[in-house]
């Protein structure tokens, strides 16, 4: 370091006179000019559709023959490190769920959910599942509080559905608000 | 069995205790449901608990589970059973039979095929008091009101005491947002322990029902009507300035704390300058004189346990079992260790009677009579005195004399009848002379049947004394004397806080007629009573859940109540209410907070200057279950003595064959339990109790309806028979909206009798 400040530095004059670096950048940016684009068109033609493993919002399931698999033990609200789930249990022999008790109230407040899945972890029915739904922006608090009824409906994305890919999306926007459907019959693999 | 010796040295976590705890704790998992997430002891259950920590937390046990049912069934309109979760301990059968002395449940079948059920799985027809859910370790039996409503976790609770009837019985409840859910008793707290009756354990849900008065009322162009707190304050001065005096009258509800009681006789007595404060409509202020001093209530308190090591306890005017269920549990539980006598006086059958070793049955309100009898022939110098009392056999009151010249000590539990026929007082005032005199130990222990209506007395809330026992200047009028004053326009305003004279009174018509006569009247309470309706101003006040404050139980303890919610919507504890009310008149009337109010009461009242209020919500160090700290002291003065005259007896009208008593059902106190759906629905229409006996002679079916004719009044009900009653006798509880009994009744016409006949 000593002799380099002391002499002169020939090979960084000859650099800076022939603009080198300048064209190296150059070449990067019109390098990726013409590789193929890994941007997703999202929302207006793809979509990622997560893996399995994601942990998205809560999803609330039922067995093969329709019943909730939910025996209202509040069991997930009480490991939830947020307390962001509420559960109130009721009795109904009348089959909805698959045992006399059954959830009168399951709601999960997501703007609190930290998505760790430790209620997914204590469930011991398997009735409640972070699912693959991510797209969870609103425009008030309101829409932030998930209720039971809404958690128990069939996922956009089925479970026998692998993931990992980018789908075929469309964005559509009514009255009740915006979403992009997914078309899962055209996928491809994301291209890294 | 290995006798514990000097030197022995045991092992409580070595490797074989550890592995023999865990497999055994496998074997009781073995045909365990396990189906924790369901069940509703989850979270507080002891075999949970106990796996948790010692357990195998693998079975090996691969055979199918013995199911006993698929579905769990009601075994009373409050109680849910499971068998598939038992573990086979017995607690639930034993603590029906040894303490609550019911004994309708038993062990069927042999090994895990076990059932601690009702014979036939049947409904049971017991007294629905839910000690076998609480003894249950596991979630076998289980409140059917509580049912799948919450986890232990999710409750607030607040120590508090039951405020039915004045055992006084230590209670924790608990909450969910808002919504009271259970009542339970702790082991080894409170004169109670782990035990409640029905009305303890279930019957606080009026606390949240819809129909409890949110805001204050008042009568715009006779109609109640909602009003603001301001509106109804700016009435009650315009209507009341000026009033005082004699011509003013208050009477304040046995369910209040001992603060509020307080308040309230300072309300009457400095703001109003009335002498006329009472605390109860039910019975005469000049019996409850006699009682008390019969009774030596301003002798101190008396600890039911210190009772209990007597050599004889005698039960007399007491419905034990009906109106202090707990006590009753005590008596039992203890005297079937102890084989101490147990004498019962009583015209009624109880449960009671099978621990008694001696039962006398005698006509309503003749308890006083027997007692003169025996305590006459205690007095060597003087005999014969059973002439007066020619309905009991003499060799029975020989038997008792007998049993009371062999002990050494004597308990006697005297119950709301000496109130009901204050003559009665006498005797016992003469029965505890003559112990005394013959050298025995002799304790006197009141039965009463509202929460703190010991503690009301002692605050003064009498025309005949006042905190402590203290004389009062001037006598004032007793309810009974008010409603007469009101007659003739000598009172002109009245004040009832928490007390609903026209359900209560002995004889509803007049009441009615005396209050329609009032110029003025505030009721305070927490419903739209019979008598609220009558009211000028109504103000909505708060439940034993939603104050602070104490109360004093029928043996003299102090005990602190603890404030679980609120109150709801307008509603205002009753403490505030009382000194809003006082503060239009005299803007320094106090003490401005219960705190202040102890520390008052503290330094007037010797009774209560050292009674500890500290320990009572923590278990006692020895497990003793007795906290004498707790119990009030003497009072300096003592209750003037009245003679009270036996009321006119009817002259015996062949038309009535029954004489009629009445009292609290074991599932109700007062009119506030027929706001409890659960205690409801364990008995909701009015029942007739008669002897079997009588019912045979007279053609009547238990079961049916029937008439009910007095001279005033009449009522159709159910009848029902008590096996061991006394012949001659029906009971009516006071306790039904659909015939209040106190219609049957008449001023100053002694016992009413009654006819009953089939319903055509
Ligand atoms: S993911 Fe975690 S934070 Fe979110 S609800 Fe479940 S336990 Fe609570
Ligand atoms: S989702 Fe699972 S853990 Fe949560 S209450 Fe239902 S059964 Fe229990
Ligand atoms: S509720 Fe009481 S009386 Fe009835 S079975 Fe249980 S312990 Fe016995
Ligand atoms: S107390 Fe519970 S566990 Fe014990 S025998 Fe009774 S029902 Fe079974
Ligand atoms: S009513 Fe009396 S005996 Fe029953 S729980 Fe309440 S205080 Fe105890």
């Amino acid at each position: 370091m000593e002799d380099g400040k002391k002499g002169l530095d020939i090979f960084g004059l000859i650099k800076s006179v022939l603009f080198t670096d300048f064209v190296k950048g150059l070449v990067i940016t019109l390098g990726y000019n013409v590789s193929r684009s890994i941007t997703l068109r999202y929302p207006d033609t793809e979509k990622w559709i997560p893996y399995r493993r994601w942990r998205g919002m809560h999803t609330l399931n039922k067995d093969a023959n329709g019943r909730e698999l939910c025996v209202a033990c509040e069991l997930c609200s009480r490991a939830c490190p947020t307390q962001c789930i509420t559960v109130i249990p009721m009795e109904d022999a009348t089959g909805r769920g698959i045992a006399d008790r059954v959830a009168k109230v399951w709601k999960v407040d997501l703007v609190r959910c930290l998505f760790c899945g430790f209620c997914e972890d204590a469930c011991p029915t398997t009735a409640v599942r972070l699912g693959r739904e991510y797209e969870l922006a609103c425009h008030d608090l309101s829409c932030t509080v998930k209720e039971r009824e809404g958690l128990l409906k069939p996922q956009p994305v089925p479970e026998s559905f692998e993931g990992g890919v980018v789908v075929g999306a469309r964005f559509v926007r009514t009255p009740g608000g915006i979403s992009v459907v997914a078309d899962l019959s055209k996928s491809r693999k994301r291209a890294l | 069995m290995t006798p514990v010796l000097h030197g022995i040295s045991i092992l409580t976590d070595s490797p074989t205790v550890v592995s023999a705890r865990a497999g055994a704790l496998e074997f009781l998992l073995a045909n365990h449901a396990l189906d924790c997430p369901v069940c509703d002891k989850a979270g507080e259950c002891e075999l949970q608990d106990m796996v948790h920590k010692y357990g195998p937390h693998k079975g090996r046990h691969t055979e199918k589970k013995f199911k006993f049912h698929e579905k769990d069934y009601a075994l009373s309109p409050v109680i849910i059973k499971n068998s598939n979760r038992c573990v086979q301990c017995i607690k639930c059968a034993r603590v029906c039979r040894e303490v609550v002395g019911v004994n309708v449940l038993a062990a069927i079948g042999r090994g895990d095929h076990q059932e601690e059920t009702s014979f036939f799985k049947t409904q049971l027809d017991c007294d629905h008091c839910g000690n076998c859910i609480e003894v249950c370790p596991v979630g076998c039996f289980m409140r059917l009101p509580y049912r799948y409503k919450a986890r232990p976790w999710d409750l607030k609770g607040a120590d508090t005491v039951c405020a039915y009837c004045a055992t006084g019985c230590r209670m924790v409840m608990e909450h969910r947002d808002g919504t009271v859910l259970r009542a339970r008793a702790q082991y080894g707290v409170g004169v109670n322990s782990e035990t409640l009756c029905a009305r303890g354990r279930f019957g606080f849900d009026y606390i949240n029902s819809p129909e409890r008065l949110t805001t204050p009322h008042v009568n715009r162009y006779g109609k109640l009507e909602a009003a603001t707190w301001v509106e109804a304050f700016d009435y009650i001065k315009e209507s009341l300035m000026g009033v005082s005096g004699d011509e003013f009258g208050g009477i304040v509800s046995p369910r209040y704390t001992n603060e509020e009681a307080y308040l309230f006789q300072k309300l009457v007595r400095d703001v109003f300058k009335s002498a006329n404060v009472d605390s109860t409509s039910r019975w005469e202020a000049s019996g409850v004189e006699a009682f008390a001093a019969a009774a030596g209530m301003n002798e101190g308190g008396v600890s039911v346990f210190d009772c209990m090591e007597a050599d004889t306890v005698v039960v007399i005017g007491a419905q034990i079992s009906d109106e202090n269920p707990v006590t009753d549990y005590i008596i039992r539980r203890i005297s079937a260790a102890r084989k101490m006598n147990v004498i019962i006086v009583s015209p009624r059958a109880m449960k009671l009677d099978s621990s008694a070793n001696l039962l006398l049955r005698v006509a309503p309100g003749a308890e006083g009579a027997v007692l003169n009898a025996v305590a006459l022939s205690l007095v060597p110098d003087k005999t014969g005195g059973y002439a007066q009392t020619a309905d009991i056999a003499k060799d029975m009151i020989d038997a008792l004399v007998a049993k009371l010249k062999a002990s050494a000590s004597v308990a006697i539990i005297a119950g709301t009848e000496f109130l009901r026929h204050p003559e009665s007082c006498a005797g016992l005032g003469f029965l505890k002379d003559s112990l005394k005199s013959s050298g025995k130990k002799v304790l006197i222990l009141p039965a009463l049947d509202r929460c703190n209506q010991r503690g009301v007395w002692e605050m003064g809330a009498h025309p005949g004394f006042g905190p402590g026992y203290a004389g009062v200047e001037k006598r004032g009028k007793g309810t009974h004397e008010m409603l007469e004053a009101a007659m003739d326009g000598g009172i002109t305003s009245m004040y009832a806080a928490g007390v609903d004279i026209v359900s209560m009174f002995p004889d509803a018509q007049f009441a009615q007629k005396a209050l329609m006569r009032l110029k003025f009247l505030i009721v305070q309470d927490t419903f739209m009573t019979e008598t609220a309706k009558m009211a000028h101003v109504v103000l909505p006040g708060a439940t034993f859940a939603e104050k602070e404050g104490f109360y004093t139980n029928q043996e003299g303890r102090a005990q602190i109540i603890r404030s679980l919610l609120p109150p709801p919507g307008k509603a205002k504890r009753d403490f505030d209410v009382i000194k809003a009310v006082g503060e239009i008149f005299d803007t320094g009337f106090g003490p401005k907070n219960p705190a202040l109010a102890l520390d008052e009461m503290r330094k007037t009242n010797p009774m209560y200057r050292d009674a500890s209020l500290a320990f009572n919500n923590k278990r006692n160090v020895d497990n003793k279950l007795d906290i004498k700290a707790a119990l009030v002291k003497a009072a300096d003065a003592a209750p003037p003595s009245v003679k009270c005259a036996p009321a006119a007896i009817a002259p015996k009208d062949d038309k009535y064959q029954f004489a009629l008593m009445t009292g609290n059902h074991l599932f109700h106190s007062g009119m506030l339990s027929k706001r409890s759906v659960s205690l409801t629905g364990l008995l909701n229409s009015a029942v007739v109790e008669i002897c079997p006996e009588d019912a045979v002679f007279y053609g009547l079916k238990p079961g049916a309806k029937v008439i009910v004719k007095g001279a005033h009044y009449e009522a159709v009900m159910t009848l029902t028979v008590r096996p061991g009653s006394k012949r001659g006798v029906a009971f009516i509880a006071e306790n039904y909206q659909d015939c209040p009994v106190n219609r049957f009744f008449k001023k100053g016409a002694g016992t009413p009798q009654v006819a009953i006949r089939p319903c055509s």
